[in-house]
């Protein structure tokens, strides 16, 4: 399959992904990883049926990190709300809190194991992979609520904390990746900035061309010089951050958190911006599948199953933290954490954003987990989200939501 | 003007410049503080910069009664290699694939616009225009690059039947008008009337005039430059090829569009990707003209469906970044040190192209018996020059290798004078003729005749 085959493989993937929009929160279709994606990528990919060559993956880096900074722009352009509600400020905290505790454990974990292994060639390695690991385990999917809710209209209160939850915990992992990808700056660089500076660069580069892009749109413009406006804002943030080898992801991200804080039009632009977060999703999906590669290393499946067991771990204490301060947790039961095993385009797109940037153990490694971890997370989160629905009534039992893990048509 | 609305008018304007400075500054210092490692990646930003600088130059210049266009190409030159080197000349060249996009759609925007009883009306006006304007341009163009032989140094050690059959192959490139900075001008300015659609149906006319045009003179001028050739008909079986093939692709690309947006009518611009890139693959493995094919197929669409108006409001929707990128991106390949060393010559031949022109228009109006707008403002739309021209420069190049590149530098600087005075001429005969949407929507009454005096 040449290059050209390849774009229009994606091209159409995005097309299809465009029609997903309306109709994934309307019945279910397909899994609210999207992990199907990630497995279409890899039975195509050179580690399975290779009908993608390597080479041909390599070529569409940009492609990748422009989806990947696009992604995170809409994501910090909507972070901190849900369902177009502003979510509260003691939410956002509680799944910061959630995130830093899923984010700690899974690092320490895995830091431990990979010192007891051996694995890496250097003390930076070990960081960068327990780090990487930790920051794919922490996030909880926007789509899963959705998707077991489905087409009904009330959302009962256990419902929303969810959501909220799961809207509102993007933050950390992504600082966690600015920070990560600072312990290794470019060779190239000529300024003399500490490394931990690095991560501050990040963060500042966003927040700035994103407070540019907002003053730009202040005054009406056609929707047509609004996209020319964004677009623009957004290629110049990825390809400078990619060029001083920073974190694409976080950089985007504090661009959509300045264009959601300084412009009066954020609703507009997230209404308008929204959409196209399934028709890129999609082939950065695909193309994470086909870059991963599960025998880079005879150790992943202990880190992934230390890993992912450790984040299963940690979701249930936070259940029963949740479940000892709201009241409809508590009719849910104890297991409520679970609700929030879902990962999903974020983990993915982290995994996939390392998998770039330190080809090789440390990449594809944490790429490996990301995707192990968004199949155990379908198999769980939406069960156990749909059973703590039931209990706290919320969910009627005749409701059309397909079984967890069945891919409905 | 009151003080409050010239504050009005200058607080954006200011903002937009400090804007400017501002992204330019960053971007400039991102390029020197890091030695460039992946030339893939930072592609992308040269994109984001080229569609932000190129948006805002456009806001600079619109004051001064300057079409967007310009803005667009000051912008990608003062960012280009040979100014600040925001983006690099192989950067530029990466950049190729975006061109072929917005070319693609920039021509199925072209076809969409021109509407068959608009061409059936002005069949005798077109007729007239194309044929007085392609001889008197095309002699014109000849004899003076003959006449400036002394002044081009790759022409000046020459004998007379090469020096001529050069002149000849000038003067076919000289006919070449641009239609994508014509399409650029209409999206920005929403003109409509008589000097618009005129000009729209020209521009697109004579891109097949051209195709022919370039074709027969390459087969005469063959043999007059290399004296061991011999004139050939093989090059128009060729060409009849790549004419019915490109006009018989259009018309089923066009229908199956018409018949997407009938029955789904969704994600068009999604459609509209993979159309600009996988349909302009398959059309250069073919060798058809894509500009032609995707003329054709817009045309289609408009004509001989009833999907016209929504494609067209498809098509728009892309026009900002599509124009911006398509411009910004042209401006940064233009090569500032040679048109420096060869623009006295460059002006010789740009001038003498335009003054023809304009002779031309008034001749073929006059013959044609068309409305005074046309009578003085025709020629000022086809002064303008750009992808098409160099791209016709490249396929005389590649055929007469021996003096190619200094003929392609030529084209390319004389292509630089009409691609920034051309638009500028084309908006300010706009403006004065009434036909942009300011002066469309303003108390002040339009200059000349009401779009439409054409029947």
């Amino acid at each position: 399959m040449n290059a050209i085959a390849l774009l229009m493989g994606l091209l159409v993937l995005s097309y299809l992904g465009s029609f997903l929009v309306s109709r994934r929160s309307a019945g279910g279709l397909g899994l609210p990883s999207g992990i199907e994606y990630v497995t279409l990528g890899f039975a195509l990919g050179p580690h399975a049926l290779d009908l993608v060559a390597a080479r041909d993956i390599s070529a569409f880096e940009p492609v990748a990190q422009v989806a990947l900074g696009w992604l995170a722009f809409g994501l910090g352009l909507d972070f901190g709300f849900a369902n177009e509600k502003r979510v509260r400020l003691s939410r956002i905290a509680l799944a910061s809190f959630g995130a830093l505790l899923t984010g700690c454990a899974v690092a320490g974990a895995t830091g431990y194991l990979v010192q007891r292994l051996g694995v890496g060639a250097n003390p930076t390695d070990r960081i960068l992979l327990a780090g990487g690991v930790a920051a794919v385990c922490c996030e909880t999917t926007r789509h899963s609520i959705a998707w077991v809710v489905g087409t009904q209209k009330v959302w009962g209160p256990l419902a929303t904390v969810i959501n909220d939850i799961a809207h509102a915990d993007d933050f950390l992992p992504l600082v966690a990746v600015a920070i990560l990808f600072a312990l290794d700056p470019s060779q190239g660089i000529t300024l003399p900035v500490p490394i931990r500076d690095w991560s501050l660069v990040t963060a500042a580069l966003g927040l700035v061309l994103g407070a540019g892009a907002a003053l730009l749109m202040r005054s009406e413009m056609p929707v047509e010089d609004t996209w020319a406006a964004l677009f623009g804002v957004s290629l110049l943030v990825i390809g400078t951050a990619a060029r001083l080898a920073l974190s694409t992801l976080t950089a985007s991200f504090f661009m959509g958190l300045a264009v959601s804080a300084f412009s009066r039009r954020g609703a507009r632009l997230r209404a308008m911006v929204g959409p196209t977060e399934h028709p890129v999703l999609l082939p950065a999906l695909v193309l994470a599948g086909a870059r991963v590669d599960f025998r880079v290393t005879g150790a992943l499946p202990w880190i992934a199953v230390v890993a992912i067991g450790v984040r299963l771990v940690t979701k249930v204490v936070l259940g029963w933290a949740l479940a000892a301060g709201s009241r409809p947790a508590r009719k849910a039961g104890p297991l409520v954490g679970l609700s929030l095993s879902s990962s999903g385009a974020l983990s993915m797109c982290i995994g996939l954003a390392f998998a770039l940037r330190f080809p090789g153990l440390v990449g594809d490694s944490v790429l490996a987990v990301a995707i192990l971890s968004a199949v155990v997370g379908e198999f769980v989160g939406p069960a156990r989200l749909r059973r703590a629905l039931l209990a706290a009534g919320e969910l009627e039992e005749t409701s059309p939501s397909p079984e967890p893990g069945h891919v409905a048509a | 003007m009151t003080a409050s609305a010239l504050r009005r008018g200058v607080t954006p304007w200011l903002s937009h410049a400090a804007l400017l400075l501002a992204f330019g500054a960053l971007t400039f210092y991102a390029t020197r503080i890091v030695h460039e490692e992946q030339g893939r990646l930072w592609s992308i930003a040269a994109i984001g910069f080229l569609l932000l600088a190129g948006t805002l130059a456009s806001e600079l210049v619109a004051p001064f009664g300057l079409p967007h266009l310009t803005g667009y190409l000051l912008a990608g030159i003062a960012a280009g290699p040979h100014a600040l080197g925001i983006v690099d000349a192989h950067t530029v060249k990466s950049l190729s694939p975006i061109n072929t996009l917005a070319l693609s759609l920039i021509a199925l925007a072209g076809g969409a616009e021109l509407e068959l009883g608009a061409v059936r009306k002005w069949a005798r006006s077109l007729a007239f225009a194309i044929a007085v304007q392609t001889a008197v341009v095309f002699v014109v163009a000849a004899i003076t690059f003959l006449l400036a032989r002394p002044l081009i140094p790759f022409a000046r050690g020459l004998g007379p039947w090469p020096a001529l059959g050069i002149a000849l192959c000038w003067a076919a490139l000289a006919v070449t008008r641009s239609p994508s900075a014509t399409l650029g001008i209409l999206s920005q300015t929403r003109a409509s009337g008589v000097l618009a659609n005129f000009t729209l149906a020209f521009v697109m006319v004579s891109d097949v005039v051209v195709v022919v045009l370039v074709a027969t003179v390459l087969g005469v001028a063959r043999p007059l430059i290399d004296p061991s050739a011999h004139f050939s008909l093989d090059a128009f079986v060729v060409l009849a090829h790549e004419l019915f093939g490109s006009v018989a692709l259009g018309t089923t690309l066009g229908l199956v569009i018409a018949a997407y947006l009938r029955l789904v009518n969704r994600q068009m611009l999604v459609v509209l990707l993979v159309l600009g890139f996988g349909v302009s693959t398959v059309l250069d493995y073919l060798r058809f003209d894509a500009l032609l094919t995707f003329m054709v197929a817009g045309f289609v669409v408009r004509n001989l469906s009833q999907q016209g108006q929504k494609f067209i409001h498809y098509i728009e929707q892309t026009g900002t970044v599509v124009y911006v990128v398509f411009f910004a991106i042209a401006g940064a390949d233009l090569d500032v040190p040679l048109i420096r060393a060869l623009w006295p010559v460059a002006l010789i031949l740009g001038g003498a192209r335009a003054s023809a022109t304009w002779v031309a228009s008034r001749a073929a109006c006059a013959i044609a018996r068309d409305p005074p707008t046309l009578l003085r403002w025709a020629w000022s739309g086809l002064v303008s020059q750009a992808g098409l021209t160099i791209g016709l420069s490249l396929v005389i190049a590649r055929e007469f290798p021996a003096i190619g590149t200094e003929f392609r530098s030529l084209v390319i600087a004389t292509v630089a004078v009409n691609e920034m005075l051309g638009p500028v001429l084309f908006k300010l005969a706009l403006d004065r003729a009434g036909e942009t949407a300011s002066n469309r929507n303003s108390a002040f009454p339009p200059a000349l005749v009401p779009s439409d005096e054409i029947r």
